[in-house]
């Protein structure tokens, strides 16, 4: 801790910060949604009859987007795009942080390494263009115009603000630079991990970049992001169709809405 | 019955769906009656605004969110990705931004966010928040009674949001502050009070059904009855009761006194639970909808039946089947053999099928029929073992009775259907023009097998569509003769 320079011990805080309000919020709203009651059957006919149907038509709307694919063709590919590439990317950095973990560093980096760089450029661009469109969409469509409040265009701003910072890095700085900040990134994070921080890459590009995920990482346990908590607790969807087989009761429902 | 008026605005039915340029507020002027002050009291609720309403509105909202699910899941995880926006018939049919489901919803989240978020009571307008106000009060009133509660959007929507849970909720607000529906509340308390909808006392419902006998008889020299109240039937039939009384509702409740009589079944109708709908659902009580629905269990148990059999009617048969068994079961004092309660396609189709009824659907050969899903029964409940039986039950029926059928246009159809247009507790007559427009998708892809088909009869099994279309079909230039139950089918085509 001593050895930590001012504008690393600002982001070390941070950081804490940041996670400390994503893990507590997120654990927040999950208990929340799990805990409170549904009073009655609600599910959205035809439904499976079973659990383990329930449990399949949950998972196409979480890795297929089912029920957007029919409303919306175009919204679907780009909202796809963007989830695909996203998780993606975040694989990717964690990946990375292994891959300079057991290696070494630029020491030994395997000979896969720059594939392995090129295909995050590849998603990072590609999730820039699928925000884009969305942007695009929510000014150009008076549908969705309308009913577009600041904070869907705040995220959106964000996202893409973080996608921009991490490409300019692959293409902005010099080689040189990049490994610099590849090699003091990995300790850095372990760092943070166990609890020992030391200082953190200076690079403006990278600061830029990592400030922006702090925010958004903050910023997600108060945003629409939650729906990627809530879409496993909406009735309507993991709700089984047996109300006759087998009683449905929920003795502290009584007299409340339905 | 709805007088046709000059200033009602008919769309012009091209067999096309077009989805309108967004206009804000152009259904605005249309409102429901607010609720009287004795059907209020009598049903649980404050006759009218009181002081300090907007704590207690707070105080509800607050309570619904603690003990609904639905709701809370769907207050927060909106994503405003639009998919919803052109789904539902209100919005194409109005035009208005608030009658999109996001943006009907909209109107709860932003009294959610001001009073439940930190950011929307810190940041209030940035965070789109707004506090109770007279003005948003007004628009709930407007704008929840603009609903069908169909939930056709919420078979788009990726997180499956369901904006009749929405609806019940706003509905359920509105009314413990005192701001309710004349329509509805009126018939729930004419429910408890006289034991059906309708409001028709026991003496007037034995006499209809006298006159009925009386038809029936004339009409195909059988001695076919429709009893009332009789203790130890096998069957207790709860239809909606406009099949005592309006048309064509009741050449379904001809339908099934034929099918009881030629499989000789006995059965009854009961004077006390007179009625399946159950408009307690509409406003989202769940308290009344017990209530409502504890009247048929109580009266199973009374008359010592076997089986409890539901008529032709959408929301009457969701409530039933979804809600019965958690609110008032479990059904042990009745027989384990059936399910309970039984819908009546899937219980007449059953009879087809074992043989014990028959049917000519030579009988119905002047009729091209097509079928609309109602959407209460295609989404929000199942009938007999499969698991889209509601989907096939009813067709299977239709096409038993009838040889010419054909289907209305994919993506209006089936678990897609539009609904009629005044589902939910909106079928009355101030606000004609909503249910004009909420009419239009359907009387589209109606008009469409007209067109290209023929098709000269709706098949409908919800009480709640049959007024409508009876009523919007003259409207739209169309002979209301058009429009039927299922069951009138089955009553022409059973060989008796």
């Amino acid at each position: 801790m001593i050895d930590l320079n001012f504008l690393s011990g600002v982001y070390v805080l941070l950081t804490y910060f940041a996670a400390a309000i994503f893990i507590i919020g997120v654990l927040i709203k999950i208990i929340v949604y799990a805990k409170t009651p549904m009073p009655v059957k609600i599910a959205l006919t035809p439904a499976p009859q079973t659990k383990a149907g329930s449990v399949g038509r949950v998972a196409s709307e979480i890795l297929l987007f089912k029920s957007l694919f029919r409303a919306n063709k175009p919204t679907w590919v780009a909202g796809y795009i963007f989830h695909v590439s996203f998780i993606i990317l975040i694989l990717l950095h964690f990946a990375r942080h292994f891959i300079y973990h057991y290696h070494n560093g630029v020491v030994s980096l395997p000979s896969w390494y720059p594939l392995f760089v090129n295909a995050g450029i590849v998603f990072g661009i590609l999730m820039f263009l699928s925000l884009f469109y969305l942007l695009f969409r929510r000014m150009i469509v008076d549908r969705v115009k309308i009913i577009s409040i600041f904070s869907d265009y705040l995220i959106l701003i964000i996202l893409m603000m973080i996608a921009i910072a991490g490409l300019s890095m692959n293409f902005l700085i010099s080689a040189s630079a990049l490994t610099k900040i590849d090699n003091r990134l990995d300790p850095f994070i372990n760092g943070i991990a166990t609890f020992h921080p030391i200082n953190i890459p200076s690079n403006p590009y990278f600061l830029v970049h990592y400030s922006l995920i702090l925010i958004l990482v903050a910023y997600i346990p108060f945003s629409k992001v939650m729906h990627f908590v809530g879409v496993f607790f909406s009735p309507t969807r993991y709700m089984t169709d047996n109300p006759e087989e087998k009683r449905y009761y929920k003795p502290n429902a009584k007299d409340l809405s339905l | 019955m709805a007088k046709i008026k000059a200033s009602y605005k008919v769309p012009i039915l091209t067999g096309e769906i077009k989805i309108p340029k967004v206009v804000p507020g152009a259904s605005a002027y249309e409102k429901m009656y607010p609720g009287i002050k004795e059907d209020m009291l009598a049903i649980g609720f404050p006759a009218s605004l009181e002081d300090g309403w907007e704590t207690k509105a707070v105080g509800i909202f607050k309570q619904l969110l603690t003990h609904n699910k639905a709701l809370k899941t769907y207050m927060d995880i909106c994503v405003r990705c639009g998919a919803c926006t052109d789904k539902c018939q209100f919005f194409l049919g109005t035009a208005d931004s608030n009658n999109m489901p996001v943006g009907r919803a909209e109107l709860m989240r932003r009294v959610y966010r001001y009073y439940f978020t930190p950011a929307g009571s810190l940041f209030k307008g940035l965070a789109d928040a707004e506090p109770f106000s007279e003005k948003m009060i007004k628009k709930w009133f407007t704008y929840y009674y603009q609903c069908s509660e169909c939930r056709r959007c919420s078979y788009f929507c990726p997180y499956g949001i369901d904006t009749a849970v929405i609806t019940m909720a706003a509905r359920e607000i509105m009314d413990g502050i005192g701001i309710g529906q004349k329509y509805a509340t009126e018939i729930i308390h004419k429910v408890f009070k006289i034991g059906n909808n309708l409001g028709i006392p026991p003496a007037a419902l034995r006499n209809t059904l006298d006159d009925l006998e009386e038809e029936i008889n004339e009409a195909t020299g059988k001695d076919i009855k429709i009893p009332m109240d009789v203790e130890g039937a096998e069957v207790l039939l709860v239809p909606p009761s406009a099949d005592f009384f309006a048309m064509p509702h009741m050449e379904s409740l001809i339908g099934y006194a034929k099918v009881f009589y030629k499989a000789g079944i006995s059965w009854t109708v009961s004077s006390y639970a007179s009625e399946a709908g159950n408009f307690g659902m509409f406003i989202g009580s769940y308290k009344n909808t017990k209530e409502i629905n504890k009247r048929i269990w109580d009266e199973a148990r009374r008359l010592k039946v076997k089986r409890v059999v539901v008529g032709e009617c959408g929301h009457a048969w969701r409530a039933l089947y979804n809600f019965s068994n958690t609110m008032n079961g479990p059904f042990d004092f009745l027989d384990g053999k059936y399910k309970q309660p039984t819908h009546i396609c899937d219980f007449t189709l059953g009879l087809i099928k074992d043989g014990v009824i028959k049917m000519d659907p030579s009988a119905n050969d002047d009729k091209i029929v097509t079928f609309h899903d109602s959407c209460n029964v295609a989404r929000a409940s199942r009938m007999g073992d499969t698991k889209d039986g509601q989907l096939t039950i009813p067709r299977e029926l239709i096409k038993a009775c009838a040889n010419h059928f054909f289907e209305l246009r994919d993506g209006a159809n089936k678990a897609q259907t539009y609904c009629c247009g005044a589902g939910g507790g909106i079928l009355t007559d101030e606000v004609m023009n909503v249910r004009i427009a909420g009419s239009m998708p359907k009387m589209q892809v109606i008009k469409e097998v007209m067109d290209n088909k023929g098709v000269n009869f709706l098949a409908l099994i919800c009480a709640i569509c049959k007024t409508q279309f009876t009523n919007m079909y003259p409207l739209y230039g169309f002979d209301k003769e058009m429009v039927g139950g299922v069951h009138q089918l089955v009553s022409s085509a059973i060989i008796l």
